[in-house]
């Protein structure tokens, strides 16, 4: 579904990403781990149109990805940013209808609405509040409740376990499977890699730009280096 | 008591003109946070826009008057497209913005210095000069018509903001245009927009401002009394850009009227020092909190 082929992007002098290769199937949720400051959230970006990208490409259903974000929502891919960057000056309301900024059927942008009050019941009750009055469990939840309503087939999330209590965590981590299990195909970066790999199908892992390892999300979850690096597990190594 | 009256209604017209010029510099704040100095400019060349449709192609008032408009629009667009534009593309410093928009506005003015001239330009008598009497305080028609006007303008601007997709794209776009992006937002359209909606008020304020006073090339520099009305109000806020235009228009009314009228622009431009000094974020300015 989407396809990116040794994309390279760079900040002024720095090379943040050195050539990244990665394929998104259908239905599929795919993490993308990796220290801070490793380009996980520039790969989004890039997708997303917000970086540009110097070389490389991006497919999205066969065909080439546009480079605006505006483009790129327009195509179906919809990201959940990370800090959440919620519309704090208007209300709860007002932050989903601009999620569904960019269409037009009337009725299935009520049916969404509805489908997100009902992934999100809080969200129902807060309604006419202004976003920025929400905890951040709940604009995290309006975060991708906003980004749900624009439709999408392939949702980015970008740290959406950032700075959230732990039983918040939890619910947002079965949010993820719920809205899987909506048809939906989900490229999910994170921090939390323990969560990220119980949660994925597959997953990369990404260390200074570059693609290191890569396989099923369970299979890395066993793997000792992994678990050494990013689970915090100290391997007894036996030989 | 007569005469406060009627100092207040003159103050209430003057301050509806520079609301109607302070939202459009607030818009453009709101959403790429530098001060457009060029929208002076655009005031200026409304007003001979305006004059040049009543004089040389003898068109009736309201057509030469939304015509000015129109056209000032254009030009903001245009000075958004050729002067900012590459700039934003490029994510160039904020300074940069500053003196491209005082480029633009000196272009404009010196433009029409040497196709026009720099002479002075009377509007023709449009509305007759007997004022109205409201039981003793006499209201001129002119006056009249500015505040009803603007009135008129300003609320439409509020509705547009509030209650349509555009309007709420343009908050959202204000408040985080990466956010606004990725929610599928044409956040340079969203600019084109508010340039345009700025110049078409600026336009409209151009001719009133014109027909109460005269025409010249440097009637832009009134753009500074607007930018010290959107300042008291809380840059980027527009209620607060109403609030601070007809505050200045009354406090302006009053020192001239019970002082000197050379005490004016001294009063004004104290105001603005004081305020920036006291109260930086203005009466209902957006704290840098809440923006970031």
């Amino acid at each position: 579904m989407l396809e990116i082929k040794d994309l390279h992007v760079y900040y002024g002098g720095i090379h943040a990403l050195k050539g990244v290769s990665i394929s998104v199937e259908k239905g599929e949720i795919v993490t993308i781990i990796g220290a801070n400051g490793a380009g996980k959230s520039t790969l989004l970006n890039a997708i997303s149109g917000i970086v540009k990208y110097r070389e490389g490409s991006i497919s999205f259903k066969g065909e080439p990805l546009p480079k605006l974000p505006h483009l790129v929502v327009k195509r179906g891919i919809v990201q959940v940013p990370e800090g959440r960057l919620i519309f704090a000056n208007l209300t709860v309301k007002d932050n989903l209808m601009l999620g569904a900024y960019l269409r037009s059927d009337v009725n299935g942008i009520k049916r969404d609405l509805e489908m997100v009050y009902e992934l999100f019941p809080r969200l129902k009750e807060r309604e006419k509040q202004m976003a920025g009055t929400l905890s951040g469990g709940e604009q995290q939840m309006l975060a991708i409740g906003r980004g749900l309503m624009g439709n999408p087939e392939l949702v980015l999330m970008d740290e959406p376990s950032l700075g959230l209590a732990p039983l918040m965590v939890q619910t947002i981590f079965k949010v993820i499977k719920d809205i899987k299990s909506m048809g939906k195909t989900i490229l999910l970066v994170e921090q939390n890699a323990y969560k990220a790999l119980a949660t994925a199908d597959r997953a990369y892992v990404l260390e200074q730009g570059r693609i290191v390892k890569s396989g099923r999300a369970q299979d890395l979850l066993d793997d000792p280096g992994i678990k050494e690096s990013y689970l915090g597990v100290k391997v007894n190594n036996r030989g | 008591m007569i005469q406060i009256l009627q100092q207040l209604i003159n103050g209430l017209s003057i301050g509806s003109v520079y609301a109607l010029m302070a939202v459009g510099y607030s818009l453009v704040y709101s959403i790429m946070n530098f001060s457009n100095f060029a929208h002076g400019g655009v005031i200026m060349l409304g007003a001979y826009f305006g004059f040049f449709f009543v004089t040389l192609y003898k068109m009736p008032f309201w057509v030469a008057f939304f015509g000015a408009g129109i056209c000032s629009m254009l030009v903001a667009v245009l000075v958004e497209r050729v002067a900012y534009k590459p700039l934003r593309a490029r994510n160039a410093p904020f300074l940069y913005f500053m003196i491209s928009a005082m480029g633009a506005s000196m272009f404009m003015e010196n433009f029409v210095i040497a196709t026009i001239g720099p002479t002075f330009r009377t509007y023709p008598q449009v509305f007759p000069p007997q004022p109205f009497n409201l039981r003793g305080i006499y209201v001129g028609r002119l006056d009249m018509v500015m505040f009803v006007i603007s009135c008129i303008s300003l609320v439409a601007l509020v509705y547009f903001i509030e209650f349509t997709k555009m309007g709420k794209a343009i908050q959202a776009t204000a408040f985080n245009p990466k956010a606004s992006a990725l929610m599928g937002i044409n956040t340079d359209f969203v600019t084109i927009v508010v340039f345009a909606l700025g110049g078409f008020l600026a336009g409209i304020a151009g001719v009133l401002f014109g027909m109460k006073y005269t025409v010249y090339p440097q009637i832009g520099s009134i753009t500074i009394k607007s930018f010290i009305a959107a300042v008291f109000g809380g840059l980027g806020s527009l209620p607060g850009a109403v609030i601070g235009s007809f505050i200045l228009g009354i406090l302006e009314t009053l020192v001239s009227g019970y002082m000197m009228s050379q005490y004016r622009d001294l009063i004004s431009f104290s105001l603005l020092i004081l305020i920036l000094v006291f109260k930086p974020m203005g009466l209902m300015g957006k704290s840098s909190e809440e923006k970031a």
